[in-house]
């Protein structure tokens, strides 16, 4: 089979620690692609309605993608699927390293839990053979502890995804952990492996993966590829906090290139927007009640871009990754090396908390990483706690004598430690927001940020609303991997893809006009959403793919790999289809799609009386219903249509 | 199409001690057989096999080559971008990642680390998009 994917699929029932191969007919792959599609094709029909997300009926899957191991560039992410036991609804979590490869190569696009393991166990594929092993030695250990145990039983280069103690506790903020600290860790699925008691994964193959046109792959890669290595002469970080500053003062706002955006990834990593977000209004403070002058440079200087990457020791690439964003750095503190903290971890356990000590921002984040802990919906639950504890609602004889004070290290990290092993105060925040304001009481919810369940990532939406937007219909609600104004104009997609909106290449427009709820914008949610289906059913990376359509040439490698001949709109199709299935998933599973509008304060109501974002008010529940009539979907309930499922060839159950 | 062992197999068993992925069965003496399934034709148990008993995926009967001979993997670094991929991809895992070559640049590249254990197959070499990977005899 020559056209980039493996064909089958391996489901294992830990229930009765059975397993068996699963052909995979090709109009499938056609109808989904892989990854994330493929995915969404086997839950949908699955996982019968109203399953507990933690128990037997759920099904947890690991898949690569379409293009992963095929010679295309950006390449190598995976992602871990099942019902999500933070939103109720479908769930997946995105990450990168070695692991997607290892999947395929081990034979299989996809791998598929379902059924409870009386006792800790792990898959362990060596050369396609599957077999389950007992895993009770590795219980209680965190993710890089024991991914170091199984790398010495199992071989150095095998691939390891592993839980951590968070999804032993089945905490549902917790996620799932490899290459020794990436995490998978949206949705609450580390939960979910948790409450199968699957510790591990433990990959070890080498099958062939077989290109259609390995010429023509390679081809488009080497062109990829020199965009990536053409690197602007940028100066010391401190401009970038500086530009911040200028992007807020100014009335007006610029179409951005996503090559600009691929200098300061490839200088710092997601650490270069360390200070400049929250300068513009991109960062959520203060548990989204503050803002930029709450969060000046003087006080965000603790994550400084020089400073965090002064630590780096060498680039980290995922797999077929020629930007490299990531970084293992060294450091004073508790755990010497460590992956270098992104973006979203300084700024939910700094901004977010007001915390501006650098060396906890370097420990909290590995801490985390190896407990199996999502750093963004940690932060925000420890912001949640700060603000019930300046309210009045949560008391030190609730804390457990814990001085919850804006910004103090030594009490956040507390208060993560008693989260993770689930002890007082932090049982209490260990489910997420949501959980927990139900949990307290007392109007708590007031200050529980959240979207469907899920605690919204670190950027605000009344900076650009279209992170509103998809924050609120989304079928993972919550994610800002999704979409943004801001991701349209770096996606480019109007250059490949017929009847979207154009932008002129750094087009000025005011800042005002972000705000208007009009059809141009719900056509550029919607292109985007559908873009995005694609690219995690192709299993690349959404910073790669921010260098615009023609320069990471998603459509036509997934042609040269498969040797389709579709055409763009044929492949936003497909991606509408993805999307429309994973909603109807939400669907089935009883989720009203309106209930997943992200909480009142991060549109602005009330609206900020100061700061970048100061009197900005989004108007989403327009914009979501003009994004879900763009899909197909019922404009008032958000429900895909009868007709768009028969359009799309979705059959519902 | 796997590779295949033909009737004038002797049972040496050198291809099934050179196998990387644990395709090929067979007790001392008596004629070996390839598992086409796990087979990923690598072409090591052809170029090893002293009695040409091996059959490529083409049909075509391999050619014993000194191991000395067997061809390497040199990597330039102007070229390469650390992608990894030459590393993941390697059956018998030789190569490996270097630190980084300065404060400048701090990017790793792959080299060669485990020079006895390859075994030619210059699948790092093929898979390379960016051709910064060339296979070389050090033999003539």
């Amino acid at each position: 089979m020559d056209r980039g994917y493996m064909g089958k699929i391996l489901m294992v029932d830990l229930g009765s620690s059975t397993m068996e191969d699963e052909l995979i007919p090709e109009e499938i792959y056609e109808k989904y692609l892989s990854g994330m599609g493929l995915a969404s094709h086997i839950l949908y029909h699955r996982i019968p309605a109203g399953a507990d997300p933690l128990g037997p009926q759920n099904i947890l899957g690991f898949v690569s993608g379409l293009l992963t191991g095929t010679g295309s560039l950006f390449s190598g992410r995976w992602m871990v699927v099942g019902k999500s036991p933070l939103t109720g609804g479908w769930g997946d979590a995105n990450c990168g390293g070695t692991f997607s490869p290892a999947i395929k190569r081990s034979g299989y696009d996809g791998i598929f839990f379902s059924g409870i393991s009386d006792k800790p166990v792990l898959l362990y594929i060596k050369n396609g053979k599957p077999e389950l092993r007992d895993a009770s030695h590795l219980w209680g250990k965190d993710a890089v502890e024991s991914e170091e145990l199984l790398k010495k039983e199992y071989g150095e280069h095998a691939s390891v995804a592993v839980i951590g103690p968070a999804g032993e506790k089945l905490s549902l903020i917790s996620g799932v952990c490899n290459d020794k600290g990436r995490l998978a860790a949206r949705s609450g699925l580390g939960a979910v492996m948790g409450s199968k008691k699957l510790k591990a994964v433990v990959l070890d193959g080498k099958k062939r993966i077989r290109v259609y046109d390995r010429q023509e792959v390679n081809r488009l890669s080497r062109i990829c590829n020199r965009w990536v290595k053409v690197q602007l002469p940028l100066g010391p970080g401190t401009g970038l906090g500086l530009l911040g500053i200028l992007l807020r003062v100014l009335p007006t706002a610029m179409a951005m290139d996503g090559y600009v955006y691929k200098n300061i990834l490839r200088k710092w990593g997601t650490g270069g927007l360390n200070q400049m977000s929250p300068e513009w209004g991109d960062s959520p403070v203060k548990n989204w009640k503050g803002s930029n002058v709450d969060w000046p440079l003087s006080r965000s200087k603790s994550a400084h871009p020089d400073l965090v990457k002064g630590y780096e020791v060498i680039k980290y690439h995922c797999y077929s990754c020629p930007l490299g964003c990531g970084g293992i750095c060294r450091y004073p503190g508790k755990y010497k090396e460590g992956h270098k903290p992104e973006y979203e971890s300084i700024l939910a356990l700094g901004g977010l908390c007001m915390n501006e000590d650098t060396g906890s921002l370097f420990d909290l984040n590995e801490y985390l990483n190896r407990a199996g802990m999502d750093t963004i919906s940690a932060g925000a639950a420890v912001a949640f706690a700060m603000e019930c504890y300046e309210q009045g609602i949560l008391t030190k004889e609730d804390t457990g004598g814990l001085d919850l004070s804006w910004g103090d290290a030594g009490a956040i990290a507390e208060l993560i430690r008693r989260m993770v092993d689930r002890e007082g105060i932090g049982d209490v925040l260990a489910d997420g927001v949501r959980a927990a304001a139900r949990r307290i009481g007392k109007g708590s919810d007031r200050f529980a940020v959240h979207a469907g369940g899920q605690e919204p990532a670190m950027h605000d939406g009344r900076m650009d609303p279209g992170f509103a937007v998809h924050y609120s219909v989304e079928p993972t609600p919550g994610r800002h991997t999704i979409g943004s104004q801001l991701y349209y104009e770096m996606f480019q997609l109007w250059k490949r893809v017929k009847g979207i909106p154009k932008k002129l290449p750094f087009q000025i427009y005011t800042k005002n006009s972000r705000y208007i709820a009009d059809e141009k914008k719900a056509q550029e949610e919607a292109s985007s959403s559908r873009y995005m289906a694609v690219v995690n059913g192709a299993g690349l990376c959404m910073f790669g793919s921010f260098l615009g359509v023609t320069r990471t040439p998603t459509f036509d490698w997934l042609n040269a790999v498969t040797g389709w001949s579709k055409t763009p709109e044929q492949y936003m199709e497909i991606g509408q289809r993805i999307q429309t299935l994973r909603q109807a998933f939400n669907v089935k599973h009883g989720i009203e799609p309106k209930e997943n509008r992200v909480h009142d304060r991060a549109v602005g109501r009330p609206p900020l009386t100061q700061g970048a974002n100061k009197g900005r008010t989004v108007d989403i529940e327009k914009m979501m219903g003009d994004y879900w009539a763009q899909l197909g979907w019922d404009p008032a309930t958000g429900k895909p249509t009868p007709q768009t499922l028969i359009r799309l060839g979705i059959e519902v159950s | 199409m796997p590779f295949t062992i033909t009737q004038s197999c002797v049972g040496c068993q050198a291809c099934k001690k050179i196998c990387p992925v644990n395709a090929i069965s067979g007790e001392k003496k008596e004629i070996h057989v390839i598992d086409p399934v796990v087979c990923i034709e690598c072409g090591a148990c052809g170029r090893i096999c002293p009695h040409t008993s091996v059959l490529d995926q083409l049909g075509n009967l391999c050619a014993m080559v000194k191991r000395s001979q067997w061809k390497k993997p040199r990597v330039n670094s102007d070229e390469c971008m650390s992608c990894n991929m030459c590393i993941e991809t390697c059956p018998v895992n030789c190569l490996a990642l270097s630190g980084a070559h300065d404060s400048g640049y701090p990017h790793g590249y792959p080299y060669l680390k485990e020079e006895k254990a390859c075994i030619g197959c210059g699948f790092c070499s093929l898979e390379c998009p960016v051709e910064a990977i060339t296979m070389y005899s050090s033999v003539t």
